[in-house]
């Protein structure tokens, strides 16, 4: 455990690669599932269609596999060699955590009456300004506690990325316990309780957006 | 004296829409649920200023009807045009013409986490791109008219449905459409309240509004209304002024219909 | 039984041998290892109560190596056992206690679970590639070194690192967690971690890293397979000294790990297996290390 305190900068700058990942991983993910979601919805057959088959495919297939295809499959066919690796990371977490964001969102979605959504359509608002200003707000009040736990997933999922090149918290804990190996118990719960304050944050801010939110109405 | 104002304002609105241009012109338009032939054959010209009132049986499709007039209901054949142009299959220009018609739904819809002042000037600024202050002060003045200006900073859900329902006529009159329509607008209403929503409507007529109104309300009916519309299985059974359709209606099905209920 | 059981054993041995030489005879690979001569009545000859007299009489031995190391201790997807050095430690140690290979029931370590499966018992012996460190003897028991290695880069044919310090400001990868990653880490270099050595040299040839590092025998192995591509540089910047791994409840065990394996040094049978497995790779065969000597117990 001196190992551990002693290189306690080390234990904060691996959680700090494990924050960015799943916080730029995770905005990315709102915004790319945003879209998915309203392609999905909408009007236009082709990207509806073209939504629900990412969906399908990504949702079924191992995030292991997806890290495989970014980080091995893809550089060793030319591509992506010079892409910084958590630039990478963030790819293989975002292609990945927005095909859930788009069905917690699609069902906020569909939980908001249609009478909203048909208002919106006779004060003139196109498909788009429908979905920004009446369908999405209330369909993302509808999804808080849905959506926070697909952010809860992603954090937790983060720690994939150490088998690929990143050294963030799960792979430095690895370092700990191979070096360390009389204090393996104490490490891992050192780095659990770590993981367990980071996803804390993410629950009180929904929790906080929530309450905010439904004050508002 | 209010009811002698009254009476000239709608002698001269009589005069203008007998006279006024076709502002909806529905020809031979069809429409299908499944099997069900919801709308049949259906010709009706609205004129403008004039107040169309639509009744008849539930299922009769006169909601259909109303929600055809700014496509809310695709329609499987027929034409509607508004001033003109016929009605745009989708996309930007049917947003356009959808801003040209007011309309007031059953449930009023108002949009639950917006405020009573964002529910009126959401479509001014974002299909109009009127500037916020000016949105917010013709919202005041439409809020005003209604009677809600002092809830302006409330939520739908702190209003009553009388309230919410004459915030929804604001709010679709502050697109300055050239019509409105109207499906229904007392029907989940308390009895308490339909008055007071029907005060919004009288007086909205009175003004010169291009009306459509899907209503049972046969009070409003006689008052407002230049025309009854009766529709049954589909079908526009009759047309005729009020007086004439309430005092000596011509089908078998309109005196059926107002026997049930004229009764109690 | 016992007796009856150890002539069978004795039996497959030869059967086996000889089967392995029918069809053996254009090839040189894996399967050419040299034989062990298997201890007869091998129980009498530890002290009763001991670990080893309890795994001679059983005439069973759990032991646990590498499965992804080539050279070290590797195991295909379709072989039926692991090949490499350490396996073949593994059957000197169980040859002594009168246990045939096939008798051998070998069991993947990973890098993260060896202290843990010689504490449960889940192994009896771990010859893994295993480095003698002071805080591991405090867990667990370490004897040792049976070889010696370091720390080395492998490269591109092409690469312009020379020496230790041209990796500064580059990305090295090897196995997430190891020792080498933490060792270049110190060398300034950004360590990158992958869960293979397989996974890490395809980064290097695919061009997403600068170099991979880990024991320099390792490397070898790597580098004989694509000897256009590849080569290992540096002069070996750390030292691991391999140690076999035992329970700390039976510290017999420590001299009489010593001492067979120092009897193998010394009549090349260490020798043997190294060609055999490492020496493939090309490297000369080097001079077996001296074990450290026991704690008293």
């Amino acid at each position: 455990m001196d190992d551990v305190t002693s290189n306690f900068d080390l234990v904060l700058s691996a959680f700090w690669l494990t924050i960015q990942l799943a916080l730029i991983s995770g905005l990315a993910s709102l915004v790319l599932g945003t879209l998915l979601a309203a392609m999905r919805v909408g009007p236009v057959a082709v990207l509806r269609r073209a939504a629900g088959v990412y969906v399908n495919v990504v949702r079924n297939t191992p995030l292991l596999i997806v890290f495989l295809f970014v980080f091995i499959a893809i550089p060793n066919v030319g591509y992506l060699t010079d892409t910084p690796f958590l630039l990478k990371g963030v790819i293989a977490l975002t292609f990945y955590t927005s095909a859930f964001v788009c069905e917690a969102l699609r069902a906020g979605i569909n939980s908001v009456p249609l009478g909203q959504a048909e208002a919106a359509r006779a004060i003139g608002l196109t498909f788009g300004q429908n979905m920004t200003n009446v369908v999405l707000p209330q369909a993302f009040r509808a999804v808080v506690p849905p959506l926070a736990s697909v952010l809860i997933a992603l954090t937790k999922n983060t720690s994939v990325a150490a088998a690929f090149g990143l050294l963030e918290a799960t792979a430095r804990m690895r370092g700990f316990t191979n070096n360390n190996a009389d204090d393996r118990l104490l490490i891992f719960a050192t780095f659990a309780l770590g993981y367990i304050i980071v996803v804390e944050l993410i629950s009180l801010g929904a929790f906080g957006l929530e309450r905010r939110w439904k004050a508002a109405r | 004296m209010a009811r002698v104002r009254r009476m000239t304002v709608q002698q001269d609105r009589e005069i203008n829409a007998a006279t006024g241009q076709p502002l909806v012109v529905l020809e031979k338009v069809n429409k299908h649920f499944g099997a069900l032939h919801v709308l049949q054959d259906i010709d009706l010209s609205i004129k403008r200023g004039e107040v169309v009132v639509v009744i008849g049986p539930s299922g009769s499709g006169k909601s259909t009807l109303c929600r055809a007039i700014n496509r809310l209901e695709t329609i499987d054949d027929g034409s509607i045009t508004l001033d003109g142009q016929p009605l745009p299959a989708e996309g930007k220009a049917l947003a356009n013409l959808r801003a040209e018609v007011g309309m007031v739904f059953q449930s009023f819809n108002l949009f639950a986490h917006k405020t009573i002042l964002e529910n009126v000037t959401l479509g001014p600024i974002k299909v109009r791109g009127v500037k916020k202050a000016d949105a917010d002060k013709r919202a005041m003045e439409l809020l005003e008219r209604v009677g809600i200006a002092h809830q302006a900073q409330k939520y739908p859900a702190q209003l009553s449905g009388g309230q919410q329902q004459r915030v929804a006529i604001a709010r679709a009159l502050a697109m300055d459409p050239k019509v409105m329509l109207f499906d229904e607008p007392t029907s989940a209403l308390d009895p308490e309240m339909i008055k007071e929503v029907l005060d919004v409507m009288v007086e909205l007529a009175e003004q010169g509004m291009t009306m459509v109104v899907v209503t049972h309300e046969m009070g409003f009916a006689r008052t407002a209304a230049h025309r009854v519309v009766f529709m049954a299985d589909g079908a526009i059974a009759e047309e005729n002024t009020p007086h004439e359709f309430f005092t000596n209606p011509r089908t078998a099905r309109a005196q059926d219909f107002l026997g049930k209920i004229l009764k109690h | 039984m016992r007796i009856h059981r150890l002539k069978l054993a004795a039996v497959a041995v030869g059967l086996s041998t000889a089967l392995a030489a029918c069809g053996d005879a254009g090839s040189s690979g894996s399967s050419d290892t040299p034989d062990v001569e298997v201890q007869e009545d091998a129980a009498s000859q530890f002290e009763e109560g001991s670990r080893m007299a309890e795994l001679a009489e059983s005439g069973e031995i759990t032991i646990g190596v590498k499965y992804d190391q080539p050279g070290i201790g590797f195991k295909g997807a379709t072989d039926d056992a692991p090949v490499g050095f350490d396996p073949e430690m593994g059957k000197v140690l169980a040859a002594s206690l009168g246990i045939a290979p096939e008798d051998i029931t070998w069991k993947e370590t990973i890098s993260d679970n060896r202290e843990p499966f010689l504490q449960e018992g889940e192994v009896d012996l771990v010859i893994a590639s295993y480095s003698i460190t002071d805080e591991r003897r405090a867990i667990v028991g370490q004897a040792g070194p049976y070889y010696v290695t370091g720390q080395q880069l492998l490269v591109p044919t092409d690469s312009e690192i020379e020496t230790i310090g041209d990796v500064e400001g580059t990305e090295v990868c090897s196995v997430t967690g190891s020792t080498s990653l933490d060792n270049i880490e110190q060398e300034g270099a950004t360590p990158r971690g992958f869960d293979t050595y397989s996974e890490c040299v395809d980064q290097v040839l695919n061009g997403s890293i600068d170099a991979m590092t880990t024991d320099g025998a390792i490397l070898l192995g790597y580098a004989a397979e694509a000897p256009d591509d590849l080569k290992v540089v540096v002069e070996p910047f750390s030292e691991e000294r391999y140690g076999v791994g035992y329970s700390s409840d039976s510290p017999e065990m420590c001299q009489w790990i010593t001492d067979t394996i120092t009897a193998a040094e010394e009549d090349g049978t260490w020798a043997a297996a190294f060609e055999a497995t490492l020496g493939q790779s090309g490297v000369e065969t080097p001079e077996p290390p001296a074990m450290d000597e026991c704690a008293a117990a």
